[in-house]
């Protein structure tokens, strides 16, 4: 019978085929590996012999969703294929589901029980699932009175955490009541997202008016953020940035009074420059934003994360003392070993 | 009585309704999306709330999209949902069907 | 045999149990019997639904005078037991057991549905019994299954598990299926119940459809499965008797009422004496015509 759901093999080439000629008749045109290598399941609708609907999912993330409406009531097979992602997603104890999608289908998803996020002109995301951003907000810590005080924001991944990091912390700390520091939630390199959590805390204890959260799902890490359905790489990143700046914006910001984002300057990552400049286009005038000069040795090298976990992958850790703090440096001499494993492995210790 | 886990029953496809069931903290809290929902959304809720109470349910979040389903319909997704919420859908509550 | 009056069982719809849309609508085709399907139709995590489903809509939705059938899962699933109560409770007319081997089988299922009327207060023995042969050992057991209860109704060919059995698989011309119709359609004759022929799901060959149609019918079938509502009204037209089949059984009709009114025990027509068998056929035939409105009530031939 029609409209039965099954299984596509990606990796049987004639499936693989198959699917990325129907996405492509849909415009769908961007396979690269660091799109397509994070799926975990896709399923499909024929007709007869012809793929009629795709969907895939990446952990929580809907992705390559494409549907032909050719002979069918408009949206079916759409309600279909999501119907079936997010009951398959369900049955792998995955409850809370995101969609980056082009913004003209936000409204498809929407009628789906999504909610939307943020969007730019381009691109939305969506959410839907057991927990949404208002149970993420009301689960962070407030302090009496904080909507007549001052409060600040600093989005950071600090993998790990270093002197600069502390640098930026103390400035806001100094200049504002509290100071949330938001940990990007994302296990994609050296340090997990526990370490790099436990790591902020600790060299923040002293500071009184921080409070250290997790990103959750909602400050990702742009750089994780699917663009294959936008065509050209420029706007790819655009877009991505964008999106985390409204959610910021619209969301975060308001719900905690945040009035200022504090952001360390960039100037050796291209991408993370780029995200500055589109953090001080979108931010104000609700969000202020205050770009703090990068934390230099004595000796005038600008301390990166990147040059840290070099640094531990070529055995150089006489170099850190200058660069990181105490608990820092104690943390990766009691985990030296972990940590060089880990980049035998092959983990990835490039990026931010 | 509050929910075991997470569950989710149902589908997004006409006729249907899809009802996810979420640990609740303030009494049963219904989030419905129906292209029905001035005409019919008292109803819905209602079919849902008096079912959940049959399971004794009064502590949860469900989230429900509603695809034009019939009250038997409404009724037959949250009496599954309620069981895997529950984890009880291999020893069904009879009384409840 | 379950039942003393025959009912008129042509076409019985597959309706997919996990299917709202389908589910509302299965009564509107008017098909002879609906046949709500938990088993293969419905994937392995949302058995539970399907049954909820299934459930709910017997106890509210209005399907006329279909007889109404549920295709449980098989005594070897973990289902199996829950669909039995779920569908008791519910006040199923018939239960279908697919993949049926053994008269054992259709003798435990008759005890899990008799316990499961005396647990929710349903009159027993009101749960009709029929069994889908999936195999070669069904097929030649078919004898011994079909007469293995008084609830039972009914015994259909499931093509598709059969075919995969015997190493082979369907053909336009059937062939491969010859010798398990005849045996499925023996037994149900010798045991008194209804024959049912399997599906046909080439939905695009309607000429492939009425060849296999036509060929059931005259081999005896009391009717087919069908997997597509459009399927309805072409197995009617096939079992639509002619306009001299009616007349003929008209008279036999008439010979009967006279014997009635003149209080004689024997009915006679032509100066012959008409035998049991030559009512029934008559009847079946008024039956036949009455549900393709090629007579009314009365028997007053319908000018179209």
């Amino acid at each position: 019978m029609n409209n039965e759901i099954v299984d596509l093999h990606l990796n049987d080439p004639q499936v693989r085929k198959t699917w990325e000629d129907f996405l492509t008749s849909l415009g769908i045109t961007d396979f690269q590996s660091q799109e397509t290598a994070a799926i975990d399941f896709t399923l499909g609708i024929y007709e007869g012999d012809r793929l009629v609907a795709t969907g895939s999912a990446a952990g929580n993330i809907l992705k390559y969703i494409g549907v032909c409406n050719k002979g069918v009531d408009q949206g079916s097979r759409f309600n279909t294929i999501v119907s079936a992602l997010i009951s398959r997603l369900f049955q792998q104890q995955i409850f809370h589901l995101f969609v980056f999608t082009k913004l003209k289908y936000s409204d498809s998803f929407q009628h789906v029980g999504f909610h939307e996020l943020a969007h730019s002109d381009v691109a939305a995301l969506l959410e839907t699932g057991d927990s949404s951003i208002d149970d993420y907000l009301d689960a962070i810590p407030r302090v009496a009175d904080q909507t007549n005080k001052r409060v600040a924001g600093i989005v950071m991944n600090a993998n790990p955490f270093t002197q600069g990091h502390r640098y930026l912390v103390e400035r806001a700390a100094s200049e504002n009541d509290v100071v949330y520091v938001f940990v990007v939630n994302t296990d994609a390199s050296l340090f997990n997202t526990a370490e790099r959590f436990e790591l902020v805390k600790q060299g923040t204890a002293d500071l009184k008016n921080v409070i250290v959260v997790n990103g959750g799902d909602y400050m990702v890490s742009y750089a994780t953020f699917p663009a294959y359905f936008l065509p050209t790489p420029d706007q790819q990143v655009d877009y991505q940035t964008t999106l985390d700046a409204r959610i910021f914006r619209d969301r975060i910001a308001p719900a905690l009074n945040i009035k200022t984002r504090y952001l360390g300057t960039e100037p050796l990552s291209r991408t993370t420059g780029i995200y500055n400049q589109v953090l001080q286009r979108e931010l104000p005038p609700q969000v202020a934003v205050k770009i703090v000069d990068r934390k230099t040795t004595t000796d005038g090298t600008i301390v990166t994360a990147t040059a840290v976990r070099k640094a531990i992958a070529d055995d150089q850790l006489d170099s850190l003392a200058a660069l990181l703090p105490p608990s820092t440096i104690n943390f990766i001499n009691q985990h030296l070993e972990s940590l060089q494993f880990r980049i035998k492995k092959g983990m990835n210790i490039n990026g931010n | 009585m509050e929910i075991k886990q997470t569950a989710l029953a149902g589908t997004l496809e006409s006729s249907d309704i899809q009802i996810m069931l979420s640990k609740g903290t303030d009494g049963i809290t219904i989030d419905l999306e129906s292209d029905v929902e001035k005409q019919f959304g008292d109803q819905i809720r209602k079919v849902i709330t008096d079912t959940l109470a049959e399971f004794d349910i009064d502590n949860v979040k469900v989230k429900a999209v509603d695809k034009g389903a019939l009250d038997c319909v409404i009724k037959a997704r949250t009496i599954a949902v309620a069981q895997r919420a529950l984890q009880t859908q291999n020893q069904p509550a009879w009384e409840a069907f | 045999m379950a039942e003393t009056e025959e009912r008129l069982r042509r076409t019985m719809m597959f309706v997919p149990g996990n299917n709202p849309a389908m589910v509302k609508d299965a009564g509107i085709y008017g098909a002879d019997s609906i046949m709500f399907d938990l088993e293969d139709a419905v994937s392995m995590a949302e058995k539970d639904t399907a049954r909820a489903l299934v459930y709910e809509a017997l106890k509210s939705q209005d399907y006329g005078n279909a007889e109404l059938v549920v295709r449980i899962n098989g005594d070897d699933t973990p289902y199996y037991h829950n669909d039995i109560k779920a569908m008791v409770k519910a006040g199923i007319d018939v239960i279908r057991l697919p993949k049926t081997e053994t008269a054992e089988m259709i003798k435990t299922l008759e005890a899990d549905v008799l316990a499961a009327e005396k647990e929710f207060g349903r009159e027993e023995g009101s749960t009709h019994l029929m069994a889908a042969i999936e195999s070669a050992k069904g097929v030649l057991n078919a004898p011994a299954i079909a007469a293995a209860s008084d609830r039972m109704i009914g015994i259909a060919l499931s093509a598709e598990d059969y075919t995969t059995d015997m190493k082979t698989h369907r053909y336009p011309d059937g062939a491969e299926l010859e010798f398990a119709r005849n045996m499925v359609l023996h037994a149900a004759r010798a045991a008194g119940i209804a024959a049912f022929d399997t599906v046909f799901t080439n939905m695009d060959d309607t000429e492939g459809f009425y060849r296999e149609t036509r060929y059931i019918h005259q081999l005896g079938f009391d009717g087919k499965s069908l997997v597509n509502p459009r399927q309805i009204a072409m197995v009617n037209e096939v079992y639509q008797p002619t306009a001299k089949e009616i007349a003929n059984a008209k008279n036999v009709i008439n010979a009967i009422e006279e014997a009635r009114i003149k209080g004689s025990g024997v009915i006679s027509m032509n100066g012959q004496m008409v035998d049991r068998p030559v009512v029934l056929r008559a009847q079946r035939v008024m039956r036949l015509a009455k549900a393709s409105h090629l007579v009314d009530e009365e028997g007053n031939t319908i000018e179209k």
